[in-house]
């Protein structure tokens, strides 16, 4: 039993990172309709400015992550008015290849500036052991899943009440219907990857404080693909439960079933989550007419 | 347009091509690529081979991405299973160079199929992903497959043979490469021309008003999956000989991205984009790698470290900006000039 909790509850350290990701492909999916395939790139373009944040002006964790999150999000800006916006009215698929493009230039763009060698980013957290119940967890993890509540409650808010999140909401919904009522759509549409962005920034930092920066750190935004797809593309918050979920299920078939499992573990959830759900768990049946 | 060019036939409408001049140039263009081996130096011969073999592999994704609009991002799952397929049965049990290509053609079919089923009830960018699933799964069984797979260590694959003679890469494989191409290229034509291909079609442009037209979906997206994968699996199968060593790291996912970019630079849907823009990408890649080696042995040998970091961003502009300002790709240029030359002075 001891056993299992543990591997529930590390598992649920690592898929708060997944859900993290997965919230920041859901937030661009339910906005435009696009799969950002660069957002584990951006994750790892935001960490390796952390680093230097960190490094350079010798940061405290939370201003770091302050100044990182902000960054993130101009940087989430400048991309879509540069290479999305142009593209607005060609089919999804070009669109998703775009980004396809922008992540391995990104990914050379990392190592091109920060090389090729994997970095410790030290930013004054312990780094005693935690422990609740039978696992052990790092500060950062716990940090982490404070960040992971704030977040939610903050975009529910968010969603829920400000004029700006029920016109996100309303753009999501019908786009044209959103056009005639006056609200500005590219303007939603650069909102969503400004605020996509800031979520892989938070991701970003968490991943470079648990582990280390390195330019491998995109596979992340990988492996994070199972978690929005179990939730379903378009809902942010189905993001968040499948990533906790994405999380435990590679940690339970890594320490139950063998070694490796942990790489594939997601992928297989989703292809039998899609066979019964074909827009996964939360997400909404596109319906077609002819 | 031409003057004078009336269909009065229907099969005159389906025929292959009804232009001389096509025909003259793709016979001298196959002509060409025959002779390359008296004229040609080794290097230069290994590209085109690699060149033929990667172009055989984007023939069968543009059929099931360009023409029945599948996105796929498994198509380097597809020709994992070709090339270990056949490196394994030429290894292992000893079979000669055909039948070892074609089992690796006939698995990728099945993994195919496999890989379709669940994605009948599966569109766009879910697909997608779901093809990407199986793309790492795939490695991760080859990766632990033990001394089935070779696993990390890789997997060697015997010399080709034919008929009891040693192929030489540069020599006699190339034109059995060569012969697969042309031979595929003109299935490909053939599949688009037929119910099937028009099927392709239907089901591309709008898939449940095809299915009101009286197309089977499930048939006809499991067939797109199946060709597709089978040219894949000939192209690993190819692959394999050609390299004589396999390694799972040369399967990964960017694989999948190269190959789509080859077809949105070449044109998505037409068989003859897919060809231009395999020919694009691969020159693109050997190109930058020259160009690089030349700046390195001129700045004294020093090893330039930032060749791949380069190679990398001149290869996702390229794809950016192929999308951006030539969305048809080379194939809608081409059309483009070709209408320019045909109608002036008039605009169209």
């Amino acid at each position: 039993m001891d056993y299992f909790l543990q591997l529930v509850i590390s598992g649920l350290a690592v898929g708060m990172i997944y859900s993290f990701i997965g919230m920041g492909f859901a937030m661009i999916y339910r906005a435009t309709g696009v799969v950002n395939f660069a957002q584990g790139e951006m994750m790892m373009l935001v960490a390796y400015i952390a680093f230097t944040l960190s490094g350079t002006l010798k940061m405290g964790f939370w201003p770091m992550l302050l100044c990182t999150i902000i960054l993130a999000m101009l940087i989430g800006l400048v991309l879509e008015v540069l290479l999305i916006r142009p593209m607005l009215g060609q089919p999804v698929f070009s669109i998703v290849m775009v980004t396809i493009g922008l992540s391995v230039i990104l990914r050379s763009v990392v190592v091109l500036i920060w090389g090729a060698d994997p970095m410790p980013m030290d930013v004054g957290l312990s780094t005693e052991i935690v422990r609740i119940g039978p696992a052990g967890l790092y500060q950062a993890h716990l940090y982490g899943m404070g960040l992971m509540g704030v977040v939610l409650l903050g975009l529910w808010a968010f969603f829920r009440y400000s004029r700006v999140g029920i016109a996100m909401r309303a753009t999501a919904n019908v786009q044209t219907a959103a056009l005639l009522m006056g609200i500005n759509v590219k303007r939603i549409f650069a909102l969503s990857w400004a605020l996509s962005a800031g979520l892989a920034a938070i991701a970003g930092v968490l991943v470079g404080v648990i582990y280390d920066i390195n330019p491998g750190m995109w596979g992340t935004g990988l492996r994070s693909f199972p978690a929005v797809i179990l939730g379903g593309l378009d809902s942010v918050f189905g993001a968040a439960l499948g990533g906790a979920l994405i999380g435990v299920v590679e940690n339970l078939s890594e320490g139950y079933i063998g070694r490796g499992m942990k790489e594939i573990a997601g992928f297989l959830l989703i292809l039998v989550v899609l066979m019964v759900r074909p827009y996964g768990l939360f997400g909404k049946p596109d319906i077609e007419r002819v | 347009m031409r003057s004078g060019n009336f269909k009065q036939r229907y099969g005159q409408l389906i025929a292959l091509t009804d232009s001389v001049p096509v025909v003259v140039w793709s016979c001298i263009l196959v002509l060409g690529l025959a002779l390359a081996p008296l004229l040609l130096s080794k290097y230069y011969l290994s590209v085109i081979l690699l060149l033929l073999i990667t172009a055989v592999g984007v023939l069968g994704l543009n059929l099931l991405t360009g023409t029945t609009g599948l996105i796929s991002l498994g198509h380097s799952g597809f020709l994992a299973v070709g090339a270990y397929t056949a490196g394994i049965v030429a290894n292992k049990l000893g079979w000669t160079l055909l039948p070892s290509i074609f089992a690796g053609g006939f698995s990728a079919a099945i993994a195919g199929v496999i890989v379709g089923i669940p994605s009948l009830r599966l569109k766009g960018l879910y697909l997608a992903i779901t093809t990407m699933a199986f793309a790492v799964i795939i490695n991760h069984l080859i990766l632990n497959g033990g001394s089935l797979t070779g696993g990390s260590e890789g997997l060697t694959v015997p010399q080709p043979e034919l008929f009891g003679q040693a192929l030489k890469a540069e020599w006699g494989y190339y034109y059995l490469v060569l012969a697969f191409l042309v031979a595929f290229t003109f299935i490909s034509l053939n599949i688009l021309r037929s119910r099937i291909g028009r099927a392709f079609l239907a089901i591309r442009e709008h898939d449940i008003a095809a299915k009101a037209m009286g197309i089977n979906l499930v048939r006809y997206k499991l067939m797109a999956f199946m060709v597709s994968a089978f040219y894949t699996g000939i192209a690993g199968g190819l692959l394999a000989y050609y390299m004589r060593y396999l390694n799972v790291d040369g399967f990964s996912l960017l694989l999948s991205i190269e190959a789509l970019s080859m077809l949105i630079v070449g044109g998505l849907g037409s068989v003859a984009g897919a060809l231009m823009g395999a020919t694009f990408i691969v020159l693109l890649n050997e190109g930058l790698a020259f160009s690089f080696s030349m700046i390195g042995a001129n700045m004294g040998g020093a090893n330039f470290s930032a060749v791949y970091e380069v190679k990398g961003i001149v290869y996702g502009l390229t794809i950016v900006l192929f999308l951006r300002f030539e969305p048809d790709g080379l194939m809608g240029r081409w059309r483009d000039v070709k209408h320019y030359w045909t109608n002036w002075p008039f605009r169209f």
